[in-house]
């Protein structure tokens, strides 16, 4: 797990400003980036949550306002904001999981390799589903 | 003589393992309850649930009402648990530390609440 926590840190350079430390790639390009990433993917997804939570709300206020919020949704702006969000929810699904076997000790010494095995299947994810939300 | 900061640090860095092990796990969970989410909702009616009807059907079935709650809780826990990693990396000193603890308690908490009425609200439309 140390290892891992390793892999969310970067020491001294953090310390001193930790959350410009987040851009700071120049001791580890591959994990700052991946770090910095992860770390504003759960922003953007925790912000989205909230929204989430407070538009089902219209659920409950009736039919009409349920088919008026579908309709604002189905327009291309929005479909390019689902695109945005599968983008954050599937680098932060599959770093986290890169990030929680290497924290139990496994892949340790390949742990770049399997970030770019999974940023691959996470790209083909994220095409196939850009595809079905602009098809379906 | 024993290392005061050692001494100190050692419940501190157990705590924060058994954080992180709930984070790790919560969201190996998360990506599973997420996968059946996307699924039911996009995949199972042809077109994805849209339809008023459709969608309150669905959430009110005693299995996905179920599967929501325990989503529900599932994704507050490990969100808060993020948020305060984030905060807690800003160093903040003990007393705000402590106050960032109970204002994430408190917001996980209200999330869960109104979640779960909403959930019993959709499921008597």
């Amino acid at each position: 797990m140390q290892e891992t926590q390793d892999l969310e840190s970067r020491g001294p350079v953090r310390a001193r400003r930790p959350l410009t430390a987040w851009f700071d790639v120049r001791r580890d390009r591959l994990g700052s980036w991946a770090f910095a990433l992860n770390r504003l993917t759960a922003l953007g997804l925790t912000l989205y949550l909230f929204i989430h939570m407070a538009v089902l709300y219209l659920l409950a206020q009736g039919e009409s306002r349920w088919d008026s919020f579908i309709l604002v949704v189905r327009s291309p702006l929005f479909l390019a904001l689902d695109v945005v969000l599968i983008f954050g929810i599937l680098f932060h699904g599959l770093n986290g999981i890169r990030v929680s076997l290497v924290g139990m000790g496994i892949g340790v010494r390949n742990h770049r390799r399997l970030f770019w095995i999974l940023s691959a299947i996470g790209l083909v994810l994220l095409l196939v589903s850009a595809w079905l939300v602009f098809t379906i | 003589m024993r290392d005061k900061s050692l001494t100190h640090q050692g419940p501190r860095q157990d705590r924060s393992g058994a954080i992180w092990l709930i984070q790790a796990f919560s969201g190996l969970l998360l990506v599973a309850l997420l996968l059946l989410h996307m699924v039911a909702h996009h995949f199972i009616v042809e077109g994805g649930l849209r339809e008023f009807r459709q969608v309150v059907d669905y959430a009110s079935h005693p299995a996905i009402f179920a599967i929501t709650i325990i989503f529900l809780i599932v994704v507050t826990v490990h969100t808060v648990l993020g948020l305060r990693a984030i905060l807690i990396d800003l160093r903040p000193s003990l007393a705000a530390r402590r106050s960032i603890d109970w204002l994430l308690l408190a917001i996980g908490v209200a999330i869960i609440i109104y979640g779960i009425w909403l959930e019993f609200i959709i499921a008597r439309l």
